[in-house]
């Protein structure tokens, strides 16, 4: 496989060679615990508001729920941060490995979904409770069947790669 | 480590059922990716009602929030089958590694958590919150406390795979 040598440069680098073969509790497992917790906060509540956008709670007014997007995004930009670290940890083994693109497609359209539902359902504000169930339905179904597309090709990584490092390639 | 352990987990390791369940990696990889879809349930459901009793999105009613804990509960009960069959199939792995027990620990005190929410009555207190009220002080604790131990939870269970073999083995 033509691989470029380029992975080879960021693993052969400081930080990333200290994130996979440092005893710290900070290195590698750190940076997981990262993207666990921020999974738990965008993937967790947006299923939450997707459930609730689906009806699980009829009574309940919509609009004040706007106030958890800041909750998901935090999510979100954690884990594009240590998603980029675990990526510097280890380049040839996302990279060299088709179920990583398909983990970034999953997450970009779930993102994308959020987004939309953000804007075209909590940011019209002539919008009635009802219109927003209406307007809100198709894509938090969307959104719930991304996420679960997401977390699954994120798990399969660690037991699909076939190259760890850029030195087992030869 | 009781005396008893160490013995228990050998047997369990060598039984048919142990070796079924690490026998195949796409299986194993079905059990952590449940076991992730129901940490996503668990605190998507805890994390809304937790964060609205602390006082996010006040306009809301806390009561009908209470509808997305029966998904929480299934997301848990997601886990406790994953997690057990995960056991059952690494036991002496996970005996042996203090991150596993603390986890435990943190799960049991969330369970404690959650049951002093039920028998101090600060439920009903919590259901009768309506739009633009504060939750007591007592549930905003409780409330803090959940996420708090939850997010250990989740913590914890990350570095199991980095404490293993963290408690030695034949220590009695």
């Amino acid at each position: 496989m033509a691989v470029p040598e380029f992975f080879n440069t960021i693993e052969q680098s400081g930080l990333s060679t200290w994130l996979r073969e440092s005893e710290s509790i900070f290195s590698f497992y750190f940076i997981l615990v990262c993207h666990t917790l921020g999974l738990a906060l965008l993937v967790g509540v947006n299923s939450a508001v997707d459930l609730l956008l689906l009806g699980v709670a009829s009574d309940i007014p919509l609009k004040p729920l706007k106030r958890f997007f800041p909750v998901m995004w935090l999510g979100f930009y954690v884990n594009a941060i240590s998603g980029v670290f675990l990526v510097i940890a280890y380049p040839t083994k996302a990279f060299t490995n088709p179920v990583f693109y398909i983990k970034l497609t999953l997450i970009g359209l779930a993102v994308a979904t959020l987004w939309a539902i953000q804007n075209r359902v909590f940011g019209d504000a002539s919008l009635s409770e009802a219109a927003m169930v209406a307007k809100g339905r198709t894509m938090a179904k969307l959104s719930l069947a991304l996420w679960f597309g997401a977390i699954t090709a994120g798990r399969l990584l660690a037991y699909t790669y076939t190259w760890r490092l850029y030195d087992t390639l030869r | 480590m009781p005396s008893f352990v160490y013995p228990f987990v050998a047997w369990l390791a060598e039984t048919p059922f142990s070796k079924l369940m690490i026998g195949n990696k796409y299986w194993w990889a079905f059990l952590m990716d449940m076991h992730f879809i129901g940490l996503a349930m668990l605190m998507g459901g805890v994390g809304v009602f937790d964060l609205r009793i602390l006082g996010l999105a006040k306009a809301l009613p806390i009561a009908p929030l209470q509808r997305l804990l029966p998904w929480a509960i299934a997301g848990f009960g997601i886990n406790l089958v994953t997690g057990g069959l995960a056991l059952i199939g690494m036991p002496v792995a996970y005996a042996y590694d203090y991150a596993f027990w603390f986890k435990m620990l943190a799960i049991f005190l969330a369970g404690v958590n959650v049951a002093a929410f039920y028998l101090t009555g600060t439920v009903g207190r919590v259901e009768r919150t309506g739009a633009g009220q504060d939750a007591p002080p007592l549930a905003k604790f409780i409330a803090a406390s959940s996420l708090f131990l939850w997010f250990a939870v989740i913590v914890l269970g990350r570095y199991i795979a980095l404490f293993e073999n963290s408690i030695p083995m034949g220590s009695n």
